[in-house]
């Protein structure tokens, strides 16, 4: 989208797979015969298997919006819709952009398009919940992004419903709110959220839950010779154990490999995902792992939470940055559940990892007051200012 | 799987680009397929 990139040096390149010693077809698999084990395309071509894999992935949603189909409204999933946008807005030059949920995707593409256009675009986001981010970040770690952002000129509208998209002679114009208030809008960007594709694991009699098809801990779908991987798939939620979309690209290649070991006979299973993830906007690193808050409570847990101030080097070296952790706990348990960090800096924001390896872990509250990270002046905080141990003591204070 | 097994995969990207490549990877005798309906896809 930011048109660093050649579309070729993004994707899996052909020339790898078939390198490799794989065959490799464009084409579109229309019907799977899973009696008779084969697969037939668009194209007319018929492929006969012994084991089958379904990695169809995952369409971006578009709520229902009357307008929605208006010259100038537009999401981002894959090449085309990047290539879309870029012309849309090299040909028609829009001012006023409107961008519909505040979810990760649209604020880095709000911050992208602002960032390379400095002052060319009065850019709004309007989000229904009470904060951007909403699906990473609690209120108290959002708002210093929030105020960032609005610092960076973009305006982010909170708890504000669209209820239609509104054009004219085609080309829309604006939004209106469930308020009845009405925003005007050269473009519109939609994208909130995917929905999995199970349309040929459906006609082929898989069974399918309403959150993607239905796989074990292996991979494997209800028929004993068909796995399914990825954004197609229900995922289990590693804390809880109760199904969920999880759709993002860390636990797609992790299942795919999986599905793969499983047919090469190993015994590995899936322990379920955690929503790691991360985003940029202008200078702003992002990242969170496993529950919020927010979400604990949803799922029933009382926690223990600690946020702590930190910076990205030694105070005395020249170039630091600050940055901030919050660290999620399960009260009864004191095993950390999870954690989010907002940084000016990227190298912290990596720090999501080791939460992520400590969830996976079951480390508590004690456990993590002796966490000690590799300091170096030049790569991290001061050892006394470790933000993960001073979190785990601060909420080890909390407990008492 | 077995030496002269088929195992075809539907789709080519954050899951089934690696399954093709772990599945060569581990069992070089399988042959394995792709097929995919996007000249290009990418995956964030």
């Amino acid at each position: 989208m930011a048109g660093l990139a050649a579309a070729e040096s993004i994707v899996v390149p052909d020339k790898k797979l078939e390198g490799a010693g794989i065959n490799v077809f464009v084409d579109e698999v229309n019907k799977i015969d899973t009696k008779e084990k084969y697969v037939t395309t668009s194209g007319g071509k018929k492929f006969n298997y012994d084991k089958l894999i379904l990695a169809t992935g995952s369409s971006s949603f578009i709520p229902p919006f009357e307008g929605k189909d208006l010259k100038g409204v537009v999401s981002l999933r894959g090449l085309e819709d990047a290539k879309n946008i870029r012309s849309f807005i090299a040909e028609n030059s829009p001012k006023k952009l409107i961008f519909i949920g505040a979810g990760f995707i649209t604020m880095e593409i709000a911050s992208l398009i602002s960032a390379q256009n400095p002052g060319a675009f009065d850019i709004s986001v309007i989000e229904f919940l009470n904060r951007p981010l909403p699906l990473m970040l609690d209120k108290d770690m959002a708002d210093p992004v929030q105020e960032y952002l609005e610092e960076k000129g973009i305006k982010i509208l909170t708890g504000k419903k669209v209820e239609k998209i509104l054009g004219s002679d085609g080309k829309v114009t604006g939004v209106e709110l469930a308020s009845g208030e009405k925003l005007d809008a050269d473009m519109v960007f939609v994208n909130v959220g995917v929905r999995p594709n199970i349309k040929l694991a459906e006609d082929a009699g898989l069974e399918i839950t309403r959150l993607g098809i239905k796989v074990n801990e292996y991979q494997e779908t209800s028929d004993p010779d068909i796995l399914a991987t990825g954004d197609c798939v229900e995922k289990i939620n590693f804390i809880t154990k109760k199904p969920e979309g999880g759709r993002l690209r860390g636990p797609a290649v992790v299942q795919g490999r999986l599905a793969a070991k499983r047919l090469a006979g190993y015994d590995i299973k899936f322990p379920g995902v955690l929503n790691a993830g991360g985003c940029q906007m202008f200078d702003l690193v992002i990242s969170a792992t496993g529950f919020s808050e927010e979400m604990a409570a949803k799922e029933g847990f009382e926690t223990v939470c600690s946020i702590v101030d930190s910076r990205s080097k030694h105070g005395m070296i020249p170039g630091m940055k600050p940055w901030k952790i919050k660290l999620i706990f399960d009260k009864k348990s004191q095993k950390i559940i999870g954690g989010q960090i907002v940084s000016h800096a990227i190298p912290p924001a990596r720090e999501i990892d080791a939460i992520t390896a400590f969830i996976m872990g079951g480390k508590t509250i004690p456990e993590l007051t002796m966490f000690t990270s590799a300091c170096n002046p030049d790569i991290s905080s001061e050892p006394s200012m470790e933000p993960i141990a001073v979190a785990a003591e601060q909420a080890l204070r909390k407990l008492k | 799987m077995k030496k002269g097994e088929k195992l075809v995969i539907v789709g080519c990207s954050g899951a089934g680009g690696p399954a093709a490549m772990m599945a060569k990877n581990l069992m070089p005798e399988v042959d394995v397929t792709i097929i995919r309906k996007e000249e290009f896809f990418i995956v964030r």
